[in-house]
């Protein structure tokens, strides 16, 4: 029943997201210009280079996934901020003060981030299609692809969620979250392989989730090597379920 | 029966330093209104947070309806609703949306959704604009759709801390009279934070003032004032007042407490003025007194709050600062 009533509840959170997109997309679109930068210049720039061995993939369709995951990354970070936002209005304590469990409060609004991811993700599908990037036409891949996202993302925001607890200020969050992704970002397989890293960030990008992320989508949408993705999906999860643990265990910290 | 609520011996202390509560006694009846009455920063919303489960007290005890707000802080979650002093409800939805969720997260049966959102929006006066962003909403609309949400699941205590802060005359009345409406229908209890004066006089049955983490004084409105004596009606004779053996008369009526004459100025202290005020005439009249003027002074919420706080309760600086920051809210 317990459990019945915290999955309602992630329901409900994750419908308040799409309720607030379908009133309001421009802040996906105006995320998009980014990832789209980077496939659409950076990608095509170096791939003339060639100084990345790819495994025989082009470079652009090489990073397509990584682009789009450090952007659902950015999405899931700086949800945050929207909870420092409730804290400064009165939303979270109403929602604390409510019979649901601080759990579901958590897994619920980070889940509902991953709503968001999803659409993030999706609206830079069709540009890097007419830039020329091949995705493997299955749309089990493609389904499982997006779920990992969407898992993935749920983590994330519960990072975004822990640091809100500490950071109470909008602009002290700004700086962590930039602090956070861009390690995240540069230190996994996102624009070149782990081997190239020097040995001490490739030992730290072991603990980089970004990274298993970046493996899993990468194998499903574009070179179809899923030797790696038992062993991604375990780490996303057990690196979301510490996420919502820690989270949980902090929010009451973000009202006090 | 148990008390709304009560509270023991509370003591709320932030980082070891600040005494936000010091001490805090009270009861809360049933069905009863319930004003907390005190100028910023005397812990009102300490309080609140406390009783509403969002903070631990560090020392005393808490009860709404015989739960303990720490160790049944789930059972006490049941049975109240809180609406903060910060706006409450997301913005970029529309009203209908956000009473939508709220139904959903108290677990409100889908057949029965639909029929009590919108007697809550009917209840609010907001059906017109259910369908609209909450963003294009005023701030007394805004206030009202946070007070629809909070009666949505027909709470048995409502705590609302500051319901009118920012809103202008007309929107604070509205929202009273809607509040009022719901409370005798439901028989709902309300305990309310406010630092307007007229708001605890009008609206609650009974008033505690507190300062500095510290209940001072508690009554109905009408106790708290009398406790200062009463009310004083001062008539301005024709002829003088010094015609004292006749005033004499005056005193020897029951309801006067007392009486001053002071040059051509008679002052007299009684209970209640309005009743007082026909047989004073009439006996004045007997003795020949020719009237000239007539004043009447009562003791207002602000003199009570001087004689026993010490301090009075009117400032405006803050007040804007709180306007301010909702309507940022609000814009987005």
């Amino acid at each position: 029943m317990r459990i019945m009533n915290a999955l309602k509840n992630i329901l409900v959170m994750m419908e308040l997201e799409l309720r607030r997109l379908r009133h309001d997309r421009t802040e996906i679109y105006f995320r998009a210009i980014q990832p789209v930068l980077w496939i659409a210049i950076y990608g095509p720039v170096m791939s003339s280079v060639r100084a990345i061995p790819t495994g025989g993939v082009p470079y652009t369709d090489f990073i397509t996934p990584g682009v789009m995951i450090q952007t659902t990354t950015f999405v899931s970070i700086f949800y945050g901020l929207m909870m420092v936002w409730e804290r400064d209005s009165g939303i979270l304590k109403k929602l604390l003060v409510t019979p649901a469990s601080r759990y579901s409060m958590v897994i619920g609004r980070s889940m509902s981030s991953g709503v968001r991811a999803v659409f993030q993700a999706l609206i830079i599908l069709p540009i890097a299609l007419v830039i020329g990037v091949k995705f493997i036409p299955s749309p089990t891949y493609f389904i499982l692809a997006f779920t990992i996202i969407f898992f993935a993302s749920g983590g994330f925001a519960a990072i975004s969620i822990l640091v809100a607890s500490f950071m109470k200020t909008r602009e002290r969050f700004m700086g962590i979250g930039q602090a956070i992704i861009m390690p995240l970002f540069f230190a996994s397989n996102a624009l070149y392989p782990i081997q190239l890293m020097p040995p001490i960030l490739r030992e730290l990008s072991t603990f980089n989730p970004l990274s298993y992320v970046v493996d899993a989508v990468r194998g499903l949408l574009i070179t179809g090597d899923l030797s790696n993705l038992l062993l991604d999906i375990i780490a996303i999860m057990i690196f979301d379920i510490v996420m919502f643990i820690l989270a949980s265990m902090s929010l009451r910290k973000i009202i006090e | 029966m148990d008390y709304a609520v009560k509270v023991n011996n509370l003591v709320k202390v932030y980082d070891g330093k600040v005494r936000a509560l010091d001490g805090v006694d009270l009861t809360v009846e049933a069905g009863e209104s319930f004003a907390l009455l005190g100028p910023n920063g005397a812990g009102k919303t300490t309080l609140m947070r406390i009783l509403t489960t969002q903070l631990r007290p560090t020392s005393g005890e808490a009860y709404v309806f015989g739960y303990n707000v720490v160790r049944d802080e789930g059972k006490v979650r049941r049975l109240i609703s809180y609406v903060p002093q910060e706006i409450s409800v997301w913005t970029d939805i529309s009203g209908y949306e956000n009473l939508l969720i709220y139904a959903k997260i108290f677990g409100i049966p889908r057949n029965q959704r639909e029929k009590i959102i919108d007697e809550a929006l009917e209840n609010m006066g907001l059906s017109d604009v259910k369908k609209e962003l909450v963003r294009t909403y005023s701030g007394g609309m805004i206030r009202r759709l946070e007070i629809a949400c909070a009666v949505l699941i027909k709470p048995k205590v409502m705590f609302l801390d500051e319901p009118t802060i920012g809103l202008d005359p007309a929107a604070r009345k509205t929202v009273w009279e809607r509040l009022k409406v719901f409370k005798e229908e439901y028989g709902v209890t309300i305990f309310f934070n406010t630092h307007y004066m007229d708001e605890a006089d009008m609206y609650a049955d009974k008033i505690a003032i507190i300062n500095q983490g510290k209940i001072v004084t508690r009554g109905t409105s009408r106790e708290l004032k009398q406790s200062l004596g009463g009310d004083v009606i001062t008539f301005i004779l024709k002829d003088g007042a010094n015609n004292s053996g006749k005033l004499q008369e005056i005193k020897k009526l029951e309801f006067v407490k007392n009486l001053f004459v002071y040059g051509s100025s008679l002052s007299i202290v009684v209970e209640n003025a309005e009743i007082a005020l026909p047989s004073l005439l009439n006996t004045l009249r007997d003795i020949g007194a020719s009237i000239e003027k007539i004043s009447i002074a009562k003791p207002t919420l602000d003199d009570v709050f001087l004689k026993y706080a010490g301090t009075r309760l009117e400032d405006k600086r803050r007040l804007s600062e709180v306007t301010r920051v909702r309507e940022m809210i609000r814009r987005g």
